[in-house]
């Protein structure tokens, strides 16, 4: 498969600070990176070094076999680039701003009105072009931030927290969308949401500190391995106690179940066997005599991951 | 790439106030200069006049309307990037396909032509006396092209100190403490014993002088000329380090 971009021991200074140590990545076209970590770990600083923003202490940025330090102008022409803050003109409107963005991307005189209208279609902006910038919503700024970053048809779009500030809706659109511009080009994007870079990325890299912690492919379809359960048992009740040890070794014994862990008001973490699904510990419990109340996944797994990683204490 | 630049430049000059509220103003106090330079010239005798009308006018006029143009350069000059940094639209033009030099020269072209209308406004003033009395064309032409060149100077120099922080009140003030040090350097002449009148060459004041008696030389061509591109070449570094910054 075209390898889109490849970066080898990336690093980044800013003075005595060193933002980015030994970055190293690859992506391939059609698939979405996404770039996690809580905020000051070396993100934006990773992407302005992808969009050629900012130069690198040390390492090798390649887009296309391109070497982004010495075929600069060359490389920059695959890529398109959303900043953290879309960087918009206020004083202008919504056409100007795109037709000054085409013709800064090279794009010849004659395709400029085609791209213009395909670039607002995508980003919902069809009804705006003669809106003043200054007048957009948060919202329709994010958009047309967008719109800019893809209205040469880049073959890598690399883009900062694009969620951010947007609410729900817009949320879920946007995402929609970044999955239909991977469908012809590679996406790289940050984010610090979970569930965001789950909901849209094949891939996820972590970064932590301005070290690259975890880079690998998600497994959009695997089911979660750890789940909660709550359980409550006549006898135990009769008592008047609820013997957590006794709960762990009865969980524990069944077939589906690998280890189990209480949690406290017979609650109890569970983790599966290979192969076993929730179906079969629900059956396993009921026929272990157990009265089930609740069954819920636990956080998934990229949660635990990052968590782990990031070394941030586990909340719950 | 440099014309698509300087025409964005221009269109947000245009519809921001700026430079409206500098033009307004920069034509209040130049038609008052006017009208003091022909109540006085108007008010004495043909013998008692020392120089012709036109002189009075380009060294009064011109000559003023050079101070207002060294004022409104880096006024216009910090939204090019100091202001560009601070709002992170510089963004856009960092990671578009575009040469460091054709961003400085389209930056400085745009700003060169929204001078432009203020280097005018004396020669508009003085086209109201057009027809009633003989004025020396050459001279006014000169004087005019001396205060245009003098704005492209301003302007390469407001550019620089726009390019030097992301805060455009500094860049304003790094942009005046340059040209005030510009102006005066050739007062440090008369402090010298040498000949060499090497302080004097420096001040852009000195070179516009001989545009304003009506004499376009080489020399002083070459002056603003020099320091013009002098001032891009530095703004180019200083966009270019900016990325290792």
């Amino acid at each position: 498969m075209e390898t889109l971009v490849r970066v080898t021991d990336l690093s980044r200074r800013f003075g005595a600070r060193l933002a980015l140590s030994d970055v190293n990545l690859a992506l391939e076209r059609g698939h979405v990176l996404g770039l996690l970590g809580p905020n000051g770990a070396g993100k934006t600083t990773c992407l302005r070094l992808l969009a050629g923003v900012l130069a690198p202490s040390a390492g090798r940025i390649e887009i296309l076999g391109l070497d982004l330090a010495r075929e600069g102008r060359e490389a920059r022409r695959h890529l398109g680039y959303l900043p953290d803050r879309p960087p918009l003109y206020p004083e202008l409107r919504v056409d100007e701003y795109l037709r000054f963005c085409a013709r800064l991307r090279g794009i010849p005189r004659r395709r400029i009105a085609g791209a213009l209208d395909e670039a607002k279609h995508r980003c919902g902006l069809d009804a705006m072009g003669r809106h003043p910038i200054a007048r957009l919503s948060k919202g329709f700024r994010q958009r047309l931030g967008l719109a800019q970053a893809i209205i040469h048809r880049p073959r890598l779009l690399i883009l900062d927290e694009p969620t951010e500030g947007l609410d729900p809706y817009q949320m879920r659109a946007m995402r929609a969308l970044i999955r239909e511009l991977a469908q012809e080009c590679g996406v790289i994007f940050s984010s610090h949401l979970l569930p965001e870079v789950q909901a849209v990325c094949d891939r996820v890299a972590i970064l932590h500190q301005g070290r690259m912690l975890y880079g690998d492919y998600l497994a959009a379809d695997q089911a979660p391995h750890l789940w909660r359960v709550r359980l409550s048992w006549p006898s135990a009740q009769a008592a008047g106690a609820l013997n957590e040890a006794e709960g762990c070794a009865r969980l524990t014994e069944l077939a589906t179940v690998h280890a189990a862990t209480a949690l406290g008001e017979g609650r109890f973490r569970v983790v599966l066997a290979d192969g076993a699904s929730s179906a079969d510990l629900s059956r396993d419990i009921l026929g272990a005599g157990l009265a089930l109340y609740e069954l819920q996944p636990e956080r998934s797994d990229l949660e635990r991951i990052f968590f782990d990683l990031t070394g941030a204490e586990d909340p719950q | 790439m440099i014309l698509t630049l300087a025409a964005r430049e221009l269109r947000s000059g245009l519809v921001t106030p700026m430079l409206w509220v500098l033009l307004g103003a920069g034509q209040v106090v130049l038609a008052w200069i006017f009208l003091q330079v022909l109540e006085d010239f108007s008010a004495l005798d043909a013998a008692a006049r020392a120089a012709p009308l036109t002189l009075e006018l380009t060294l009064n006029l011109f000559g003023f309307a050079a101070v207002v143009v060294m004022l409104a350069a880096p006024l216009l000059a910090q939204r090019m990037l100091s202001s560009e940094f601070r709002e992170a639209s510089f963004d856009l033009l960092e990671a578009a396909p575009v040469r460091r030099l054709s961003l400085v020269l389209g930056k400085f072209l745009g700003l060169w032509l929204l001078l432009a209308p203020l280097c005018l406004l004396p020669a508009l003033n003085v086209a109201l006396l057009a027809g009633t009395v003989a004025l020396d064309a050459g001279q006014l032409a000169a004087a005019t092209l001396g205060l245009w060149l003098a704005g492209g100077f301003f302007a390469a120099v407001g550019l620089y100190a726009s390019s030097l922080s992301a805060q455009p009140g500094a860049s304003v003030l790094a942009a005046f403490g340059l040209l005030l040090l510009f102006s005066v350097i050739g007062r440090a002449e008369p402090l010298l014993s040498t000949s060499l009148s090497l302080f004097g060459w420096l001040a852009w004041n000195e070179h516009l002088l001989w545009f304003l008696f009506g004499a376009v030389r080489l020399s002083d061509l070459l002056y603003f000329l020099l320091f013009t591109v002098f001032f891009l070449a530095l703004t180019e570094r200083r966009l270019v380090n900016r990325r290792f910054a």
